[in-house]
């Protein structure tokens, strides 16, 4: 405890030289083994998008996942309490708040206060858990239609290291498990101001909607060009004109249209699970809508079977029948001899 | 919490079966007596006061059970007045053992009491058969009671249908009667949604955005809610998206620039992207060769399209020619026979000089006629072909007789065929044959 106090005074006065509140995050990124090469290009893409992550060597455990709230760093008693202080501290304005967190360096703390973990099964199933290691709660969600930079071929494109604006769908405010994910995705997502390898503008916008349940990501490039120069695009996403505006008046600056063109990468979360804690706690919320993959595809595999089955029962039924009435040449039962045939009459 | 609460079920479950137990006992007590005295008392009493009299101690077992799952007391105290024969000891023998648990299931009982009276109308109609069957149907009268009670539930099943988002948490599963609660499998996995540890959580790792600036987190939220009809529709879900990116980018720039943040890059600040110049190049490329490609298509087509026409000119070319040829050549051949006639000064130069030039005529005449002739398509490979390695086409049968030559008759004479001299010249003897040489 004395150690906190220490940190805790150490930083007051830190804090006091800032003044202003500050956005901290740091991303752990990392997947579990066996991943395709596209859910590593995904983890790829993000990380070139998001300077504030630290990518991690892939986590050898699928079951033991709270090992990576140590991984994390997140999972000292230390962390925990500041972490503890640093939300009161956002409610209260009596308690000051330690701003320290940065400063809790150990060799195996990566100091990162989000986790971004990419779970992957069967070699094809794409889980993906966004969690807030020291205390806060954990989302599991499914990933779907993953398609990365790589094969989308847009021609959107960023700097590296600027920062996103984040756009969220309305719909996240109307129920309190979007409401996490959008917070969660807003601290992930969002790439902090005092980042290190930060680039002090913002050239593009991720978009987050809901839809049939579903979380659809979108990346995009904000194309900036003036009122005058540029037409309207037709369907928004494929037309840039690539025509620099010469630039006639530097004062006039309101008048830019903004148009966007896409940048990949896309994919589809589906939410499953909400967990209080990290990596652990009781279940706060469960998707019931929620199909696993597995299911789908043994309901597919059990359909086709169904065919096959009845298939097989028809033929295996006319060939009794068949049978039945002496129709096969080789066993079946035999074809009664008819008292009024000629063999018989005339024998 | 959810094993306690089955264990209480059970307990509940086996607390009950002793009761049932019990009252089974009093019941044969009951029954006992009500067989002394009625062999004793009501012997005497008029076979249709004996009839009347039965039903009573019947609705009375029934009572007993029924008290205990969910029947009616007031059953009870309907029935019983309009018999007025039946001996009133037995009566409040049956009371003075039904009375406590009447009291017990009366709660229960008001709300069930409208679905009941078919159900007793048909006991009653039972009872006048026996006396002896009376366990049996007592036990019928039980599964009567449990065929109930599920069908109740069975409603109320269809209620959770109705509103998916209720499920039969297990807390509800207490207002079932305790007997049937080993039946009922929740159907569905319960549904976890708790909104209290949700907003707990959100809570907790909010940031404060009140205090922060905008451009600290920089997240929009747009004011309405994207609406996609259909999400299997590519195009109008993503132009959803794209508007609702661009909307929030709008709003976004307009804060930002409110807060004096820079927003767009200079043009003249170069830095690392994230898609590298190889990736770029290879996008480029691939737009290039989709575009290239489009056009080969259109350029293909068109050549295409122009070959189905070009064909047709072609033909309509050589036929033309063909005809050209025709015309010369006949013209050439009025010439000739001109020229065979009288008349062979007016022939002019430029007559001469036709014959000069067209001098291979008869093959290729030959050749022009036929094909004219029969009337079918000028056949330029056919043509090539025929130059190549002389006129095709059959060469058996070449000199048999067809329907035509046949038909014809230039050459026969009836003389000859009837052997008469002047007709073609005999041929010599073969002495004479021989002779000559």
């Amino acid at each position: 405890m004395a150690s906190v106090y220490k940190t805790l005074s150490g930083s007051d006065k830190h804090e006091k030289e800032t003044g202003e509140k500050k956005n901290k995050q740091r991303v752990l990124i990392l997947s579990s083994r066996g991943v395709t090469m596209r859910h590593r290009h995904l983890l790829q893409d993000l990380y070139s998008l998001m300077p504030h992550s630290r990518k991690e060597a892939k986590l050898d455990t699928k079951t033991k996942l709270y090992q990576l709230n140590e991984l994390a760093g997140m999972n000292n008693p230390q962390a925990r309490v500041l972490c503890a202080i640093v939300q009161l501290a956002d409610f209260d304005p009596g308690i000051e708040s330690p701003d320290s967190l940065d400063k809790l360096t150990s060799p195996e703390l990566y100091n990162c206060n989000n986790v971004l973990f990419f779970e992957a099964r069967k070699g094809k199933d794409l889980y993906c858990w966004m969690s807030k290691p020291p205390n806060g709660p954990t989302v599991k969600f499914h990933l779907q239609n993953l398609h990365t930079m790589e094969e989308l071929n847009f021609i959107g494109n960023c700097l590296k290291g600027s920062r996103p604006i984040l756009s969220f769908d309305a719909a996240f405010e109307k129920q309190a498990h979007l409401r996490v994910i959008k917070e969660l995705c807003t601290q992930i997502f969002g790439v902090p101001k005092s980042s290190r390898k930060v680039k002090p503008f913002v050239d593009h916008v991720m978009a987050f909607t809901v839809a049939d349940g579903k979380i659809w990501i979108r990346v995009y490039q904000i194309n900036e060009s003036e009122v005058g120069k540029k037409k309207p695009a037709v369907d928004g996403e494929e037309e840039e004109m690539e025509d620099a505006p010469a630039p006639k008046k530097k004062g006039a600056k309101s008048d830019f249209d903004v148009n966007l063109v896409e940048i990949g990468p896309r994919f589809v979360l589906t939410p499953i699970v909400i967990q209080e804690s990290s990596f652990g706690g009781p279940i706060i919320y469960e998707n019931k809508e929620f199909v696993s993959p597995n299911q789908i595809r043994s309901d597919l595999r059990k359909s086709k079977a169904g065919r096959f089955n009845t298939r097989s029962d028809a033929q295996r039924d006319s060939k009794i029948k068949h049978a039945d009435l002496g129709l096969t040449s080789h066993g079946g039962r035999r074809k009664e001899k008819d008292p009024l045939s000629d063999q018989v009459l005339f024998a | 919490m959810a094993k306690f609460k089955l264990k209480a079920a059970l307990d509940g479950e086996k607390g009950k079966d002793h009761k049932v137990a019990k009252q089974r006992k009093h019941e044969r007590e009951a029954l006992k007596r009500k067989a002394k005295k009625e062999a004793s008392a009501a012997e005497a009493a008029a076979e249709a006061v004996a009839n009347g009299g039965v039903p009573v101690p019947l609705d009375e077992v029934e009572v007993k059970l029924n008290g205990k799952k969910k029947t009616k007391a007031q059953k009870n105290g309907v029935n019983p007045a309009p018999k007025a024969a039946e001996p009133a000891p037995a009566v409040k023998d049956s009371e003075w053992e039904t009375d406590g648990e009447d009291e017990e299931g009366s709660d229960d009982d008001d709300d069930d009491m409208p679905e009941r009276p078919a159900l007793d109308l048909s006991r009653l109609d039972d009872s006048e058969s026996d006396i002896s069957s009376d366990e049996e149907e007592v036990q019928a009268e039980e599964e009567a009671d449990e065929a109930d009670e599920d069908a109740e539930d069975d409603e109320e099943e269809e209620d959770d249908d109705d509103d998916d988002d209720d499920d039969i948490p297990l807390s509800d599963l207490d207002s079932i009667a305790s007997d049937d609660k080993g039946d009922i499998i929740p159907y569905q996995r319960l549904t976890i949604n708790n909104t209290a540890a949700l907003t707990a959580a959100l809570h907790r790792i909010q940031l404060p955005y009140s205090k922060l600036a905008f451009s600290e987190y920089q997240a929009v939220t747009t004011a309405e809610p994207v609406e996609i009809a259909d999400v299997e529709d590519d195009l109008t879900r993503e132009l959803a998206f794209y508007k609702q990116s661009l909307s929030s980018v709008k709003d976004a720039r307009g804060k930002l620039k409110k807060e004096g943040v820079s927003f767009s890059r200079p043009a003249d600040y170069f830095a690392e992207m994230v898609k590298s110049d190889e990736h770029m190049g290879r996008i480029k490329k691939k737009l290039i060769d989709t575009a290239a490609g489009k056009k080969a298509a259109a350029e293909a087509r068109k050549q295409r399209d122009l070959k189905k026409f070009g064909k047709q000119v072609q033909v309509a070319k050589l036929q033309e020619r063909s005809k050209e040829k025709r015309d010369t050549i006949e013209k050439i051949n009025t010439l000739k026979r001109k020229r065979q006639g009288a008349d062979i000064t007016t022939t002019n130069e430029e007559d001469l000089f036709d014959v000069a030039a067209t001098t291979d005529e008869p093959k290729s005449e030959r050749r022009g006629r036929k094909s004219d002739g029969d009337g079918k398509a000028f056949n330029n490979k056919r043509q090539k072909k025929d130059q190549k390695f002389g006129f095709g086409g059959k060469k058996r049968h070449a000199k048999s007789n067809d329907a035509q030559s046949s038909a014809d008759t230039r050459d026969f004479s009836a003389r000859k065929m009837k052997g008469k001299p002047g007709g073609a010249s005999k041929r010599p003897g073969k002495d004479k044959r021989a002779k000559k040489h």
